[in-house]
């Protein structure tokens, strides 16, 4: 999944993992330039950046020094980096988060002061420069089961990540007219002890060029029986691979890149161009034009013209919205043959127009879930509970259907006098299953039921689960109506069918 | 005995506890999402369990073990006959001590092809916690730990040699670890500092009070909500005379569902002369310990059986728990603690019998010539702990 969860090496502290790094041009503002990066991937509601690491995005001019089968972009002096640096946490008010600031030290050493999650951001005195950090929407999506190449509907729906994001003049900064072709990484690096390293910096913990260079390409699920070589890629200086290990590096991107070519059982790609494709992608950086225009369909075009032997016509970059995985797939797997469209068509919440671009947070999921194991077999149980206008809990009073098959209606009377109405969604008599949605009665949003049986050794398990966002209610009364009517409905089944001894 | 090494902990910073314990929970929360939309999705399960067994640790969340037995079922109910799913009913019955269980699952992941490598970690975790192979377990260590020079492997090298009795070399080894580790983690560096408090303070045949106090407080230093350590080290207080500090250690962490923070603030409280605050935090560590062995008898055996032989003041439940765990684990210290337990409790038959097989166990091992088993007499006056 993009650059989430990389290595063993984040594992043990997600704050540190880098997801994503993103490169366009302003929407609101053609003259500016924007860089953002998110760490943390599945950051929940609460995280916070941690204060032992700078997080850093770096931009090298880059000149293109071969095209075709001889593509090669070629990174020169000085970079420009753009270093955050967060505080230990102030005090919360009750109920909010604590409160976190940080520092945004830019090229040339001016620091500018920040507050996590403040929308404005904070701008440097000159106007030059504007900075945000704080929990975000993650605008990622990976909507295949890309092992089996299956779509799938996005599997970090709802998911947040947490941002650092700079935003700044193009034409101070960077001086297109030097060159306005440039590549970027970000990096994160462990802040070292006084004293802790002599005569070197300490090792990075997780760096990212384009997507996916570490999970899908050099860590290619579907080679079996392959080294995990992502930490030792992390380890590398951006823009400066070791040459003892390319060797390495480059064998693994070709023999990944062939795989990917013939998942779909066709080889569109010839040896020379797959070689030159390989070679591309180890100059692992993301390219942008800062003088063309990026647009969600940009990414990868500076590139692929370049191998394609003809001048680039966008910006390339990466925007906020872009649909990087499928554009990924695309040119990997059929070489711009086919569109491959993955189960989703966007995240979770589409990126703004406006400062800091990135869509603010999801609510947290709520999930209930409660299972019983009975004496009775599956099929026996079944036929009681599984039918979705069946009658058998003891705290409905009446069920009335509206309709026939997925789609129809239930109107729930409870013995106090609530009214549940349910959608059903999702119908499976034999994996003994149906899923449902709340229409109304449940003061919660996305609120879905799934109730189903499965064989336990010579009885049967039933588990019923829900998952919601929060509503206008406190969460507590939605959490309570749901585990009373599960719990209940469950327990009632003991008596009938018996529990195993 | 070597000098004692500064309280160095790495190179670089760790992220500050606080922050990584905001983190944690708020990781938690939406990685039991994920699972629940793609249970057998891989990965999820897996860091799942990770991060549970980092809360439970650590922050003293014991209903982790609640909800990873429902994980293990949910996967069981899911997708019964893979290697997968066996293997992390393996992992999750490992974390709450159900070890036999353990071992059938990891046979049954193993048949059925799940990693050799995980298959054989996990088998050496299960044979390290019941004390079995152990010289044979002590050379894969040493392996492990000399291969990839890591944190994770010199830590559980540190554990076995203590385990072994050989508390220098252990302490060097996790030195070691502390010096191998260039992550920002707290978690890991306050563990390690956590098991050279335990190994200084609990293990070793001469206590070193002050000593392990350092370890313990430089682990709460890293991570301010790490339940245990502030236990361990409001003990060393309180036994030194010093409540204030040992009741300012254990208030703010109150809260977990830990009932040994009840039971030691019992015996602060008890000292500062709070008779009925006393009381009612022996009744809360009572009812919080009954509940957890309810649940989980096999994890929970060891610690209960120490308030009832304490503040508890059940000595005849002590022994019966202490006796639960001996069966499932008969590692030296299981039979230490069963002996005494039997005798507190005035079983002397029993005694003499644990101590018996102890000796045909253990008595041939180095460590056993620093156990206090090894001056036990057969045959005790009843009513006597050794």
């Amino acid at each position: 999944m993009s650059d989430h969860v990389d290595g063993p090496r984040q594992i043990g502290d997600p704050s540190a993992d880098l997801t994503d790094l993103f490169a366009f041009i302003s929407p609101a503002d053609p003259n500016r330039t924007v860089l953002a990066a998110n760490v943390f991937p599945s950051a929940g509601t609460q995280a916070m950046f941690s204060n032992a690491i700078d997080h850093a995005i770096v931009a090298r001019r880059l000149t293109i020094a071969g095209t075709g089968e001889k593509t090669q972009f070629k990174p020169s002096d000085p970079e420009l980096r753009f270093t955050f640096r967060f505080d230990v946490l102030e005090r919360a008010t009750q109920g909010k988060r604590p409160l976190q600031r940080g520092t945004c030290t830019v090229p040339g050493g001016q620091a500018i002061r920040f507050v996590v999650d403040d929308e404005n951001g904070s701008t440097s005195a000159d106007g030059t420069y504007r900075v945000f950090a704080g929990l975000r929407s993650d605008p990622f999506y990976l909507a295949w089961i890309v092992a089996e190449m299956k779509k799938f509907p996005n599997l970090l729906q709802h998911d947040n990540v947490l941002t650092f994001l700079i935003e700044f003049d193009t034409r101070r900064v960077l001086d297109p007219a030097k060159g306005s072709l440039f590549g970027v990484i970000a990096e994160t690096i462990p802040i070292p002890k006084p004293g802790g390293f002599i005569g070197h910096d300490p090792p990075r913990i997780d760096w990212v060029g384009r997507p996916e260079q570490t999970n899908m390409r050099l860590n290619n699920n579907g080679m079996e029986g392959t080294d995990d070589v992502r930490d030792l890629w992390n380890q590398q200086t951006p823009f400066a691979i070791s040459e003892e290990l390319m060797p390495l590096f480059r064998k693994r991107m070709v023999d990944s890149l062939k795989n990917w070519d013939m998942r779909d059982g066709k080889e569109d790609w010839t040896p020379a161009a797959l070689a030159a494709n390989a070679n591309m992608f180890l100059d692992d950086f993301m390219t942008i034009d800062v003088t063309k225009p990026t647009s969600d369909t940009s990414h990868l075009e500076i590139e692929k013209s370049t191998l394609a032997g003809r001048p680039y016509q966008t910006g390339g970059g990466r925007t906020v919205d872009s649909d990087v995985i499928d554009i990924l797939l695309t040119w990997m797997v059929n070489h711009d043959r086919e569109f491959l469209q993955g189960g989703s068509t966007g995240a979770t919440k589409p990126g703004t127009t406006r400062f800091p671009y990135l869509a603010a947070p999801n609510a947290e999921l709520q999930n209930i879930a409660f299972s019983v194991d009975l004496a009775a077999p599956p099929d026996r149980v079944w036929a009681l509970i599984g039918g979705f206008g069946g009658q058998w809990h003891p705290l409905v009073a009446s069920i009335k259907l509206t309709g026939t098959g997925v789609g129809q209606l239930r109107t729930i009377e409870t013995i106090d006098g609530k009214q549940l109405i349910e959608r059903l969604d999702a119908m499976d008599n034999a994996r003994r299953s149906y899923r449902y949605t709340s229409i109304a009665g449940i003061p919660a949003t996305d609120y879905t039921g799934v109730l189903d049986v499965k064989p336990k050794g010579s009885g049967s398990s039933v588990e019923w689960r829900v998952q919601y966002m929060p509503g206008g209610q406190p969460d507590i009364i939605v959490k309570t109506i749901s585990s009373t009517l599960l719990k209940t409905g469950l327990d009632s089944l003991k008596p009938r069918f018996g529990v195993p001894q | 005995m070597i000098a004692e090494p500064a309280l160095a902990t790495g190179p670089v910073q760790a992220t500050d506890g606080v922050i990584a314990a905001i983190n944690l929970r708020s990781t938690l929360a939406q990685s039991w999402n994920r699972f629940w939309q793609a249970p057998l999705r891989a990965g999820i399960a897996e860091g799942l369990i990770e991060q549970e067994q980092l809360n439970a640790q650590f922050l003293g969340d014991l209903d982790a073990y609640d909800r990873l037995e429902q994980l293990a079922g949910h996967l069981v109910r899911l997708d019964p006959e893979s290697a997968r799913t066996a293997l992390i009913e393996a992992q999750v019955a490992a974390s709450t001590h159900r070890f036999a269980f353990a071992r059938d699952c990891l046979a049954r992941a193993t048949h059925r092809g799940c990693p050799a490598l995980a298959a054989q970690r996990l088998a050496m975790s299960i044979d390290q916690a019941c004390g079995v192979s152990l010289e044979v377990l002590l050379e894969q260590r040493w392996g492990h730990a000399r291969e990839t020079g890591r944190l994770e492997d010199w830590v559980p090298l540190g554990s076995l040699l203590v385990d072994l009795g050989e508390f220098d070399a252990a302490e060097r080894a996790y030195c070691r670890a502390l010096d191998a580790y260039r992550d920002v983690s707290p978690f890991a560096v306050a563990w390690v500092c956590f098991l050279l408090g335990v190994l200084w303070g609990e293990r070793a045949p001469r206590p070193q009070h002050a000593r392990a106090a350092r370890w313990y407080a430089k682990a709460i230093e890293d991570l301010p909500g790490y339940v245990k350590a502030r236990v361990h080290l409001a003990e060393i207080e309180a036994a030194e005379g010093r409540c204030s500090e040992a009741r300012a250690l254990l208030l703010p962490v109150l809260a977990s569902a830990d009932p040994e923070v009840s039971w030691r603030l019992c015996d602060v409280s008890m000292a500062q002369g709070r008779p009925a605050e006393a009381q009612a935090l022996c009744e809360a560590a009572r009812s919080g310990f009954e509940r957890l062995l309810a649940r989980h008898p096999l994890a929970f055996a060891d610690h209960a059986a120490e308030f009832y032989a304490g503040s508890g003041n059940d000595a005849r439940r002590a022994f019966e728990l202490t006796a639960i765990d001996l069966a499932n684990r008969p590692t030296l210290r299981a039979f230490e603690k069963a002996h005494a337990a039997a005798i507190q409790a005035g079983e002397a038959l029993e005694a003499a019998s644990i101590l018996a097989a102890a000796r045909q166990r253990w008595g041939s091992t180095p460590a056993f010539l620093q156990s206090p088993l090894a001056a036990a007499q057969p045959h005790p006056e009843p009513g006597h702990a050794d």
